[in-house]
């Protein structure tokens, strides 16, 4: 049940989202672009993050 | 009409200038650091690494600071619409007041009221309930701007409004032709983003201090990674918006993107140069030791290789039949205030596009009264007048040109920063990392240049081409003026102490100054050593 609610609720808010990118990216499409460059942009400075925990030192001693 | 003494008017438009400027030394930055809080505790819901706590609630800190003072400083400022500008706040009020009272109901009070929760809460909320919260405050204080900069677009391109004859001031027609208005749109995203532009180097530039001094090394590489990645992104995005801006004022305000180029004549394309340095002469109307770059100017503005772009002589010149159409609104309107008459209510209807330019005029009419002049005395306000609408060129120009080259600059920086970061070689560079130190204050630079390019383009209307400034302004005493300026120029310089104050004391106590971070080994590096 709670699985089934769970992806009712994201549906949900997928279509809201899809709902949003119509309207918005129609009436206002430096908005919409805001939106998703905002989005994009905390997610690769995040994605870069965890690329520095991932990547392997360049010498012994930790060089930052 | 008694006009308001000029005096007071340059003192008025001092005062916002100022305060709006020392106003803006704290917005860009709360504006980026907060969505890179957020990416800082995206990282650590996801990873669960404390290190990533330590980053969101360090930065969170001197995010606290700058927030607060910011605040401060914007509070007066919506007072001074109606202290200082109340004949723009009685012209413009119902555009202009909406957003404003949108902003203070909607988007502050969200943003307060999430903060508090977001510094108090870690202990209180669960990782992802804290986190939802951190991204409403990115929201909340990015609403407060986009309200704020939709009531200036309105200023720039007032479209969503006509002028109401009988009130005698501009009437609301559609709010959501205000807010999804282009200027407003571009405007704010690019405001937005030049705060994310701000933090990053922010950030970049009080982490290099730590590896210059080896100290929190993990921390400062992880915030100087995260913060040179947002910075390049940030400023492509910064620039592009630029240019989008710069092609709407060539729609929509001519005079504006000819001072912007120093352009008095119209241009030739495609070769007319892009020029890089010049000393514009306003009074003289011409620019000496010009440096520019050839077939650049015409693309970069209209798109195109072949579209001409309209120089400020030209401008003027068009300007002469609209001064005169504009005369004859404001003579229609003066009529029709006495009698209410069809008859001049139709004839200014016919000329109420231009009623601006007849505003403008007055100051150069007989007893500043347009209505009655003789045809020779209509020639002479007319020939007065055009010179009128122009801008201060040199000062436009100029702070364009030095909001650009630092935009140039960062990218620079950033694309330098994000390459060293990313191979992991930052200590190796000790230079470079003193030169991210020291550009901290750059982007707050860049945005009040910015400013001042909009603000000081748009003259001399406070509504474009509705709205002379001259006649904006509250009719105070220049004692009164001089005292209140004083007054705002004390407290502001106390708040930017402050500021200044406890940035250095936290910055230099570092993540240590909070509870729950584990200090790191602060052994320097033998590769630093080594180089």
């Amino acid at each position: 049940m709670t699985t089934l609610l769970r992806i009712a609720g994201l549906g949900l808010v997928l279509v809201v989202a899809l709902l949003f990118a119509v309207f918005v990216g129609d009436q206002g499409p430096w908005y919409f672009a805001w939106v998703v460059g905002t989005v994009m942009i905390v997610l690769i400075a995040g994605a870069g993050a965890i690329l520095f925990d991932a990547q392997p030192d360049n010498t012994p001693d930790g060089e930052v | 009409m008694d006009l308001i003494n000029p005096s007071v008017v340059d003192l008025s438009r001092f005062q916002f200038a100022l305060t709006a400027l020392y106003h803006f030394m704290f917005v860009p930055l709360t504006l980026g650091l907060t969505f890179m809080l957020a990416a800082m505790e995206t990282v650590y819901v996801v990873t669960g690494k404390q290190i990533y706590k330590d980053m969101a609630q360090f930065w969170g800190k001197l995010f606290g600071i700058n927030f607060a003072l910011g605040v401060a400083t914007g509070l007066t400022m919506e007072f001074e619409f109606g202290t200082n500008w109340s004949m723009y706040s009685r012209f413009f009020g119902d555009m202009f007041g909406t957003p404003l009272a949108i902003e203070g109901l909607m988007a502050f009070f969200m943003e307060s009221t999430f903060v508090g929760i977001m510094f108090f809460g870690w202990d209180r909320l669960s990782r992802q309930g804290h986190l939802a919260v951190t991204y409403l405050v990115a929201l909340g204080s990015n609403l407060s701007a986009l309200w704020i900069l939709v009531a200036n677009a309105s200023m720039n391109v007032p479209d969503g409004a006509h002028f109401d004859p009988d009130t005698m001031r501009m009437t609301f027609d559609s709010f959501v032709h205000v807010v999804f208005n282009p200027d407003s749109q571009a405007k704010f995203v690019h405001t937005s983003v030049a705060g994310y532009v701000t933090a990053s180097l922010f950030v970049m530039g009080i982490s290099s201090f730590y590896l210059l001094r080896r100290e929190h090394r993990q921390f400062a590489a992880r915030s100087f990674r995260m913060a040179a990645i947002f910075g390049i992104i940030s400023t492509v995005a910064v620039i592009t918006l630029g240019d989008v801006l710069g092609r709407m004022d060539y729609e929509h305000q001519p005079t504006k993107i000819a001072a912007i180029e120093g352009l008095w004549h119209t241009s030739k394309p495609p070769y007319e140069p892009w020029i890089l340095a010049a000393l514009p002469d306003d009074a003289k109307q011409e620019s000496y030791f010009e440096i520019g770059v050839p077939y650049v100017l015409t693309p970069l503005i209209t798109h195109s290789f072949n579209t001409p772009i309209t120089g400020m002589r030209e401008l003027q010149e068009q300007a002469g039949p609209r001064i005169e159409s504009g005369i004859t609104a404001v003579a229609a309107l003066k009529r029709y205030g006495e009698t209410h008459l069809a008859e001049d209510l139709a004839i200014f209807q016919a000329h109420e596009n231009d009623m601006g330019y007849g505003f403008l005029a007055t100051r150069h009419a007989p007893n500043q009264d347009v209505s009655g002049m003789t045809d020779e005395q209509l020639h002479t306000v007319v020939e007065q007048t055009k010179p009128d609408i122009l801008p201060n060129v040199f000062v436009t120009f100029w702070a364009f040109r030095l909001m650009v080259f630092l935009s140039l600059y960062f990218f620079v920086i950033f694309a330098v920063a994000a390459y060293l970061s990313l191979k992991k070689q930052l200590e190796r560079y000790p230079l470079f990392l003193k030169i991210c130190l020291w550009s901290i204050p750059l982007p707050v630079l860049a945005t009040e240049f910015g400013w001042i390019t909009a603000e000081a383009g748009r003259q001399p209307w406070t509504v474009f081409e509705r709205l002379p400034t001259f006649m904006s302004a509250s009719s105070h005493g220049v004692g009164y003026m001089l005292f209140s300026l004083a007054g705002f120029t004390v407290l502001y310089s106390i708040f930017i102490a402050a500021e200044l104050y406890l940035m250095f004391k936290f910055a230099r106590l570092g993540p240590d100054s909070h509870g729950t971070h584990e200090p790191e080994n602060s052994t320097p590096s033998l590769s630093v050593i080594a180089h």
